[in-house]
């Protein structure tokens, strides 16, 4: 039986209780802090020798971010939850909500605890307001309980989070563009100096922390660094993974599995495998903004270290798989389609530049390519490197790996003057 | 290897750009650096006001050597000790012409219609970034766009997203009605709705624009910027003299644009000094020289003048000539009057309109020195501003500017003025009377010493300090807290208007300046004067004291029987209009010399049309005692477009310039004063000179370089007066008239401009909601005001952000205001009532 | 002009916030709950509650997809249309669309109730092909599921949600 941390209060079809949660040693950790027994500079210990990376696809280190809050650093402190999670092919944080919602909040509060903070805002994106109404009657419920709140549990520390809905855009994900979309300002990314540890919302020292990161947080507390590493699979990992898997399997989900747990393993025994008739082409392997993984590598562990060592990312750990009827310009365009739309609009490479690359996918894909499109679209996806913030870079990484790996098809594109595959109904 | 004198400790960060070394101060910006070295790296987003944005991504430069590698926005990026740069490298070049693809994918092909084709940054960036033949296949995406007022045209399809009008209207200026919109490559700069741009300084946006978005009206379709003769000029719309460059086609004057002063207005200018010009091209401008309403040339004119001027003198004594100025004749022309008065012994010139304004500004003036004049750049660092008895964006605007940039660095600003000051920056308005301020500045300046004496004390008791006169309490905690305020800053200011203060009130301004001095330091007086040159007029005054109403009661006394008025129209400011129609029947001769339409021009004997500024070059001396001298942009004539009405030019050839007949005041002035044959032997440099030592060094020194005529020391303070400044307000059921001047309507030059005149708002008469609402007047209501010369119908605005007691009227051209009659201080509550019509 | 009550309880919670404009976006939700979208007008107002001038809070609204400042009907149909979904049936569910309202992408129909535009992926691609109706997410669309779910819209009863 798999080792279920985040997803030990699962119960099919319905929320778990926060009874339920204290039931298998919820809140526990917060009753230890309110008694003294960590201080903040101890929790950024434990989880900093626990290995902890952000879960929200750019695997920082957790407490390396809290410790970059400078000591001296100005009141009050804030705290934001990422929940905006618009990566396609991405459910995680949703699943993570409808699951054991209490289990993210005794999460906050440590990490609000860590930096001390006073406020925390769980941002979460306009698709999940039902997500969004479980939260806030939980929130209300950890409040009575005495968990949130001023003066926690008799202690001196008073903590209390707010629930933000956020108007929609894939953006506002990017870390300083979600405190700019708090404050009520349009949510361009705002590159550091200052680090938002140092100057985020108000100008006071903010930690952007993804959900599930915070998630693991109580249980890494309670059972200790040493029992986290021990989950991964691979030697420099920890903890366990929610992997989101989707596209052409019998049992897209998401599940709770270490961290390092091979792809393959993923897709044949917790996915069910191929479905029939399809075999597998390729997969994104951690959200729409990482590149095309291919066959060859079926056996790579999924975690951070594991599919950098071959030229990819984790990302998100959303497994989105392809198979051989798919056509994958057709992926692309779609992908870059979705990008185009959602570039803010603030840095010249991201507003012209994926408009222009998805103009000639599209032309690719409707039987109007050219041979000369292809080292352009090589070139524009290399250019775009040179962005304001990630998204573009993120854009380029299909196109690229299109062309890197899948190139034939993109010319038999051309060749053809159509889509060799047929469109998906 | 790192730069570090050894005795200073400065770190001084070496780099290599382009295999050229250079040393730059730390914080430096590797784009600055690279400009020094002579360097423009491309650049759109980037501007040195706006600062770095790392938008446009046109900045892109090879890092070899140092923290960073690859290709870098060097915007971005501060330039730090041992780095390497390249901005020829193969890949950066590349990148940056793959951006400039990028960024016209979209855009139009305007240029043939375009009036920024030939002076537009993307044009440039373009052709030298290497991009040419357009390989996009797809579609350009298009916007509606939007009407933003008179002065600015909006043509969206043209924008690059640079972001820089945004960063400029919203960051640096304050204004909150113009920014993006949508999202994507769909990014719209706009308002809300269509209508004008609410800030004085929209027009600065045309300048900083990289492409067409935002186009200059007022020149459209004129000219291309090489047909253009184009000269670094000066604005002479306020005592700030603000630097910009005049362009000139076919004898007109075109545009306006700003010109970058590192020590008064940095990179802008107001819309006042921007879009004020076209007095100089009125049609219906004095041209010809007139004699007893005939047209005369100007030859016969000059004589007549002279003659009559001679026989009048012979008749009744020399001192029966009497000469008026006005603050924005040039240096030239007041120091010309100084010698021909003297000489000829004719009346002194009168240059104020009123006494207190000639006694405000020249105190304001003799207290201004080296150690104590602060410029506007340098309010910018400020920490602490108290501003008194100014209203900023109205009086002078590029201030309020300045005081926004002191704003976004933290300074606290205080402003104690009576109106309902409104301005681009947060600020503690302590809105009481003019009477009170003077009292306030004493109250002030004895805290601040008696805290200092008792520091020196060693921790005796802060003893209260003797009021210096009736104060209502509750100002007494607002005092405080400034004296506060002040006793921490470290680089605090002192701003003093000179238009609705007390007599007494400059001095005391300049008290409380050099016990900040003697506290700080550091340099902390900024004075705002009425005029352009209000301080060269007291520079040059031959007789200290003499304003227009002494010139008016000599007429009446039979003392003065012929005027010369020389650029100046005491129509706009005398207070009692039908005084002064009478005292000007009574004169045996009024000539008048000027290059306005004026009402004196109008009505006099004898009319000398003179040259503007832009005709003739000119000096004139700003509130801080900068000399700033201007060559001419053109000959001066009428328009040609004026000259057969759009047409082609009369096909008759001459080697006369029509309208051309017209000559500088000053020199028209020499000629009238019968010096005929020295005149083309005349050098106005060595003139000036002789009638003030600080102009000698008008010789040495370059047009294109400023010079401060300060003395090192000041006058010493004056003996406490009894002014009864601090009087408490007389009668419980009057209101004090204060009247003031707008950003637009009351200004003497860019009230001659058609467009002004449809742009400025309906003029308002202010009072305090306290005292409206007995009245049963709200905010909006037409009010009629019943005075000794008529009444006076006009709008009313209610605000509670101002003093009581008191009734703020803008000396508006639109309004009769000059049927108060002699000013009265006052106005009972009796006379102002809500009028019938809606 | 919304109601006091309303009026009230957002000027209350705006109050509450540290920082105003902290509450835009939420102020504007409000609004449009009760206008159905944000007209000139409802910008205005919500502009004042917040203490933002109507073009500030205009950069906001037409920054984000869920605030809509055109009309839309009185259930807006987001269709996701992002790389899971558009393998696992989008086009289906679109042309099933259009076909049953008589609308395209974009439109409204005739009766106001409802709207069809395209969304990006909204996390449900676990049970692809989904689509979102004023918040509530429906998964695994078939034309059959469609069908009951647009009845019961076009009803008045409001179909059960997939949680």
């Amino acid at each position: 039986m798999l080792p279920q941390v985040l997803f030990q209060n699962r119960k099919p079809r319905r929320i778990a209780t926060m009874e339920e949660y204290c039931g298998s040693g919820g809140y526990r950790v917060l009753e230890d802090i309110a008694r003294g027994k960590y201080s903040p500079a101890d929790i950024c210990r434990i989880v900093g020798e626990a290995g902890l990376r952000g879960r929200g696809g750019a695997g920082f280190p957790a407490a390396t971010k809290w410790m970059s809050v400078p000591v001296d650093g100005a009141y009050p402190r804030y705290l934001a939850a990422n929940a905006d999670e618009m990566e396609p092919g991405t459910f995680k944080d949703r699943m993570l909500i409808h699951v054991d919602p209490h289990t993210l909040i005794e999460g906050m509060i440590i990490a609000g605890y860590a930096i001390s903070a006073s406020k925390a805002f769980f941002f979460i994106r306009p698709s999940y307001d039902s997500s969004a109404m479980i939260l806030e009657r939980e929130l209300e419920r950890a409040r009575q309980a005495g968990y949130l709140g001023d003066n926690i549990l008799g202690s001196d520390y008073s903590f209390d989070i707010i629930l933000h809905r956020s108007g929609g855009r894939y953006i506002c994900g990017e870390a300083t563009a979600l405190l700019n979309a708090l404050m009520g300002k349009r949510p361009n990314p705002m590159k550091p100096p200052p680090y938002p540890t140092v100057k985020g919302l108000w100008n006071r020292p903010t930690v952007v922390n993804n959900v599930e990161t915070l998630a693991n947080l109580p249980h890494i507390l309670r059972n200790g660094p040493e029992w986290y590493k021990g989950l991964a699979r691979t030697k420099t990992g920890a903890g366990t993974k929610l992997f989101c898997i989707s596209g052409k399997v019998n049992r897209p989900g998401c599940v709770e599995l270490p961290i390092g747990t091979p792809l393959r393993e993923i897709i044949e025994e917790h996915a069910g495998g191929m479905r029939a008739g399809s075999e597998f082409k390729a997969c994104l392997p951690g959200g729409a903004s990482t590149r095309y993984l291919t066959k060859d590598l079926l056996d790579v562990e999924m975690d951070f270290d594991s599919l950098s060592a071959v030229g990819h990312r984790l990302g998100t750990a959303a497994i989105t798989v392809f198979d051989q009827k798919t056509c994958l310009v057709g992926v692309t365009l779609n992908l870059l389609q979705f990008f185009a739309r959602e570039s803010c609009g603030w840095c010249t490479p991201c507003r012209e530049g994926l408009p222009y690359i998805r103009d000639l996918l599209w032309r690719i894909e409707n039987g109007e390519g050219r041979e000369e499109y292809i080292p352009m679209l090589r070139q524009m996806s290399r250019d775009v490197w040179n962005a304001y913030c990630a998204l573009a870079p993120g854009a380029a990484s299909p196109v690229e790996s299109l062309l890197t790996f899948f190139e034939d098809e993109v010319r038999e594109h051309i060749r053809l003057k159509k889509c060799p595959f047929s469109r998906p109904r | 290897m790192p730069v570090q004198s050894a005795s200073l400790r400065i770190a001084m960060p070496r780099l290599v750009i382009d295999d050229l070394e250079i040393e730059v101060p730390e914080g430096t910006k590797v784009i600055e650096a690279a400009e020094r070295l002579g360097i423009m790296i491309p650049r759109f987003c980037y501007h040195k006001a706006l600062g770095s944005a790392g938008a446009c991504r046109m900045c892109a430069v090879k890092f070899i050597h140092g923290p960073f590698k690859g290709l870098q926005m060097s915007c971005m990026i501060d330039a730090q000790d041992g780095m390497v740069v390249s901005t020829t490298d193969e890949e950066a070049v590349a990148f940056r012409r793959q951006v400039i693809e990028w960024l016209m994918m979209n855009h139009p092909h305007d240029c043939p219609v375009c009036d920024e084709g030939g002076q537009c940054l993307l044009q440039d960036e373009t052709v030298s970034g290497g991009h040419g033949l357009r390989r996009y296949p797809g579609r350009k995406r298009t916007y509606h766009d939007q009407y933003l007022g008179e002065f600015i045209a909006h043509e969206m399809n043209r924008c690059i997203h640079c972001y820089r009008c945004s960063r400029f209207y919203q960051d640096f200026a304050g204004y909150r009605d113009l920014g993006p919109m949508q999202i994507a490559n769909r990014v719209y700069f706009g308002r809300f709705r269509d209508g004008p741009l609410e800030s004085p300084f929209a027009g600065n946006l045309v300048d900083i624009c990289p492409t067409g978005v935002y186009t200059d009206r007022s020149s459209r379709y004129k000219a291309r910027r090489w047909d253009l003769q184009r000269v670094p000029f000066l604005c002479i719309h306020c005592s700030l003299g603000c630097s910009t460059v005049a362009s000139a086609r076919y004898r007109e004057v075109v545009r306006i644009e700003a010109r970058f002063n590192k020590s008064v207005n940095g990179h802008f200018i107001c819309d006042r000094g921007r879009f004020g010009y076209p007095y100089a091209n009125l049609a219906g401008r004095p041209r010809r020289a007139r004699v007893d309403g005939e047209d005369a040339s100007l030859a016969e004119a000059v004589r007549a003048a002279s003659g009559r001027l001679d026989q009048i003198s012979m008749n009744a004594g020399p001192d029966a000539v009497a000469l008026v100025a006005s603050d924005r004749c040039s240096l030239e022309t007041l120091a010309v009057l100084k010698r021909i008065s003297r000489e000829k012994g004719w009346t002194h010139p009168a240059v104020f309109p009123r006494p207190d304004l000639e006694h405000k500004t020249r105190r304001a003036v003799s207290r201004l020195d080296r150690r104590l004049a602060v410029s506007m750049r340098e309010l910018e660092s400020a920490d602490f501003i108290l501003a008194v008895g100014i209203d900023p964006v109205h009086e002078a605007p590029m201030l309020a500017l300045a005081l926004r940039q002191a704003f976004r660095e933290d300074a606290g600003i205080v402003v104690m003025d009576p109106r309902p000051v409104s301005a681009p920056f947060d600020f503690e308005h302590v809105a009481i009377a003019p009477a009170e301020i003077g009292g306030c500045l004493s109250r002030i300046t004895e805290a601040l010493s008696a805290l200092q004496a008792d520091s020196a004390a060693q921790g005796k008791e802060t003893r209260r300090p003797e009021a210096a006169g009736p104060l209502r309490a509750d100002l007494d905690s607002r005092i405080a807290g400034i004296v506060e305020r002040l006793k921490g800053s470290r680089n605090p200011v002192i701003v003093c208007g000179t238009d609705i203060v007390r007599d007494s009130t400059p001095d005391r301004a300049a008290d409380l300046a050099l016990l900040l001095l003697q506290l700080k330091g550091r340099p902390c007086l900024f004075f705002v004067l009425p005029g352009p040159n209000s301080f060269g007029a007291v520079l040059l005054a031959e007789s200290p004291g003499r304003s227009f109403s002494d010139v008016v009661q000599d007429i009446e006394q039979g003392k003065v029987k012929a005027l010369l008025v020389v650029e100046s129209d005491p129509f706009k400011n005398f207070p009692d209009r039908e005084r002064l129609e009478r005292a000007l029947d009574r004169l045996d001769l009024l000539a008048a010399m000027d290059y306005l339409p004026t009402s004196v021009v109008g009505r006099a004997h004898i009319v000398l049309p003179t040259c503007t500024v832009f005709e003739r070059g000119g000096s004139f001396i700003n509130q801080e005692g900068r000399v700033q001298r201007v060559e001419p942009v053109h000959e001066g004539g009428v328009p040609v477009h004026q000259v057969s009405g759009g047409g082609h030019p009369p096909r008759v050839f001459s080697h006369e310039v029509p309208g051309g007949e017209i000559e500088a005041a000053w020199r028209t002035a020499v000629e009238v004063a019968g010096y005929t044959n020295a005149r083309d032997n005349l050098s106005i440099l060595k003139i000036m000179a002789e009638e003030h030592p600080g102009f000698a060094r008008c010789r040495d020194i370059p047009t294109s370089r400023s010079f401060r005529v300060l003395p090192d020391a000041g006058d010493r303070p004056p003996v406490c007066e009894e002014t009864g400044d601090g009087a408490a307000p007389e009668a419980a059921d009057t209101l004090e008239v204060v009247l003031v001047d707008r950003f637009f309507g009351t200004e003497e030059l860019s009230g001659y401009s058609p467009v002004i005149q449809n742009a400025d708002s309906e003029p308002l008469v202010f009072l305090h909601v306290r005292d409206a609402e007995p009245l049963g007047i709200a905010h909006s209501d037409w009010i009629s005001i019943a005075l000794e010369g008529g009444g006076l119908e006009v709008r009313a605005g209610v605000s509670a952000q101002m003093a009581e007691g008191v009734l703020v009227i803008p000396r508006h051209r639109l309004l009769e205001w000059q049927k108060l009659g002699p000013v009265p201080a006052r106005i009972p509550f009796g006379r102002i009532s809500k009028a019938g019509k809606e | 002009m919304i109601p006091e009550a309303l009026k009230r309880e957002l000027l209350e919670r705006t109050a509450r916030a540290e920082h105003p404009r902290e509450m835009a976006v939420d102020v504007m939700y409000a609004l449009q709950g009760y206008y159905g979208y944000m007209s000139d007008e409802a910008m205005e107002e919500a502009a004042e509650i917040v203490g933002m001038t109507p073009l500030e809070l205009e950069e906001l609204a037409t920054f984000y997809d869920f605030i809509y400042r055109r009309p839309v009907g009185r259930y807006v149909i987001r269709v996701c249309d992002s790389a899971v979904c558009w393998m696992e049936g989008y086009q289906s569910v679109v042309d099933h669309l259009t076909s049953r309202l008589g609308i395209g992408l974009g439109d409204t129909t005739a009766d106001g109730l409802f709207s069809l535009i395209p969304v990006c992926c909204i996390g449900y691609c676990d049970r692809a092909p989904a689509m979102l109706i004023n918040r509530k997410v429906y998964g695994e669309l078939t034309p059959e599921k469609i069908d009951r779910i647009l009845q019961k819209l076009a009803t008045g009863k409001p179909a059960a949600g997939e949680e």
